[in-house]
């Protein structure tokens, strides 16, 4: 077995940082002595650990969670460009069960992190839509998949830059996402067409808005259709970001600054 | 014959001390009866949970007991002093009930004097936890004051209603809890003064909305979108800055709404 372990032992070797994706405590201190820089990406610091970055969401896709993870410890300066880390996460069980070596450089920003933690909506508040939108799409209206667009941040802009399709519901409500309402109402609403505006708050301050923002230089992916563009433009007009659901094969995708930033399956969650 | 003695013993015992050796009997049932249902409304109540992680619980638990288990043994043993009173009472033996009534005035007292202690005890740490916990985000020394005073203005409190069951004088400290009180009234409207007077208002802006966000508004200077809006205050973005309004201020000035 020692040549196994000799040859899976170049993984390792010569790494600057070691990325623990939710790692238990005992798991945490084994590497106490492993003389490199150790950076904690879960959804709690249960560790107490000093590196450490706050993931969001559980992203099923593991290139989605090694990118946010690197992108983050980036910004934070834990790991420089150039360096070579190893990530240990979990693939199919809980617990730590493959080990990933990659580069940190440029290319490995895809704006994930930046997505959740740099926008002018609230971290919490990105967060929660993204669980609004991926329950919508796994459980749809009555069954059938629903669409549904959510313009999250820099509300007061994107109000202008829209126009009420019927009377708004949320006129005068106090209505945020993430309370426990919100999941059944928004699924009443999203069967008539139009956005949702939620504030930098999580503040949902209307629905059925139809957006007009000017569609000039956005560039998604073809095949997708008048929601996802309304929502990519809009986020170029605006500081605010998009989260649409699609209604014809029910994903869940991001924009900020006219980009597509990340796409999540409802069904894996 | 055997049982020619058994019942000359037996006759020879007066009534009213069988009288008491049932009611001492029914006190130990009372009580016991007490002790599990003041364990099982506790625990329904939630008290269990409301206790955890407290300095009482946690030294309840070494002793091998918790907070609840301890609460129903006192009300279980509070019953059984009142049913031991009554057995001296109707076993009408003169000196001793002499003394004890006076002991009988007082133990009710004493019983709810130890209950207050454990509540305050309890409800202080609590206190303290839930304090921290919402100063958790401000990494300051100053703010790991705060959880303490709380803590310890409960345990005061609780010391003065125990001491003040059991008959102790506390005027002094009473005087002490008057000057507390009104410094913390007072100091407090002081330096809350902006909030509460921006609450105010917030609370009309959030219930009728005079505007909302969207909105272009003008209030004195200050010209642009609102861009979001809470109880204390409205945050106005023009080109370049994002203005943030307390609220006091919308109605000091007055606001106007820009048509577009």
């Amino acid at each position: 077995m020692a040549t196994l372990r000799d040859s899976l032992g170049s993984l390792v070797a010569d790494v600057d940082g070691l990325f623990l994706f939710s790692p238990s405590a005992s798991v945490y201190e084994r590497f106490d002595d492993s003389g490199v820089t150790r950076v904690v990406i879960a959804a709690e610091n249960g560790v107490e650990a000093d590196a450490f970055v706050e993931l969001p969401l559980g992203f099923e896709n593991v290139r989605d969670r090694i990118k946010f993870g690197v992108e983050g410890a980036m910004e934070r300066g834990f790991v420089a460009e150039g360096d070579m880390v190893v990530c240990s996460l979990s693939m199919f069980g809980d617990d730590a069960d493959s080990l990933v070596r990659v580069r940190v450089d440029e290319s490995m920003r895809s704006g994930i992190y930046d997505l959740f933690i740099d926008s002018r909506a609230e971290p919490g508040v990105v967060r929660d839509v993204f669980e609004v939108a991926i329950d919508l799409g796994k459980k749809g209206q009555k069954g059938k998949p629903v669409g549904a667009l959510f313009v999250v941040g820099d509300a007061g802009k994107v109000m202008n830059k829209s126009r009420p399709l019927s009377y708004n519901p949320f006129e005068k409500s106090h209505v945020h996402v993430g309370d426990p309402i919100v999941n059944v109402m928004l699924k009443e609403f999203s069967r008539l067409d139009g956005a949702f505006v939620v504030s930098d708050s999580g503040k949902i301050v209307s629905a059925y808005r139809y957006l007009e923002p000017s569609a000039e230089g956005v560039d998604i992916p073809k095949g997708l259709g008048a929601r996802h563009m309304a929502g990519g433009a809009i986020t170029r007009d605006t500081n605010a970001i998009a989260i649409v659901l699609s209604e014809s094969d029910g994903m869940v995708r991001a924009f900020k600054g006219g980009d597509l930033i990340l796409e999540i399956d409802p069904e894996e969650y | 014959m055997q049982g020619g003695t058994v019942r000359a013993v037996l006759s020879a015992v007066p009534l009213r001390f069988w009288l008491a050796v049932t009611t001492l009997a029914l006190g130990v049932v009372f009580g016991w009866m007490v002790r599990i249902i003041t364990g099982r409304l506790l625990r329904r109540a939630g008290v269990p949970s409301a206790t955890e992680g407290t300095t009482f619980e946690r030294t309840a638990r070494e002793f091998g007991t918790s907070t609840v288990a301890i609460l129903a043994v006192i009300a279980g043993y509070f019953i059984f002093g009142i049913a031991v009173f009554a057995a001296i009472a109707v076993a009408e033996i003169e000196y001793v009930a002499q003394f004890w009534n006076a002991v009988a005035g007082f133990l009710p007292q004493l019983f709810l004097a130890v209950i207050v202690v454990i509540v305050g005890v309890v409800l202080g740490d609590k206190v303290e936890l839930v304090v921290s916990e919402r100063f958790r985000g401000v990494k300051l020394p100053q703010a790991n004051v705060l959880p303490l005073v709380a803590k310890y203005s409960v345990f005061y409190l609780a010391a003065l209603i125990a001491l003040g069951q059991v008959g102790v004088a506390t005027g002094a400290l009473i005087v002490l809890l008057a000057a507390y009180v009104f410094a913390l009234v007072f100091l407090g409207g002081l330096a809350f003064r902006q909030l509460l007077s921006a609450g105010a208002v917030g609370a009309y802006l959030l219930l009728h909305q005079p505007y909302t966000i969207g909105d272009e508004i003008q209030v004195g200077e200050i010209r642009g979108i609102v861009q979001e809006m809470d109880l204390f205050v409205t945050h106005v973005e023009a080109d370049d800055e994002e203005y943030i309004l307390p609220n006091s201020r919308v109605f000091a000035d007055g606001f106007a709404r820009v048509r577009s």
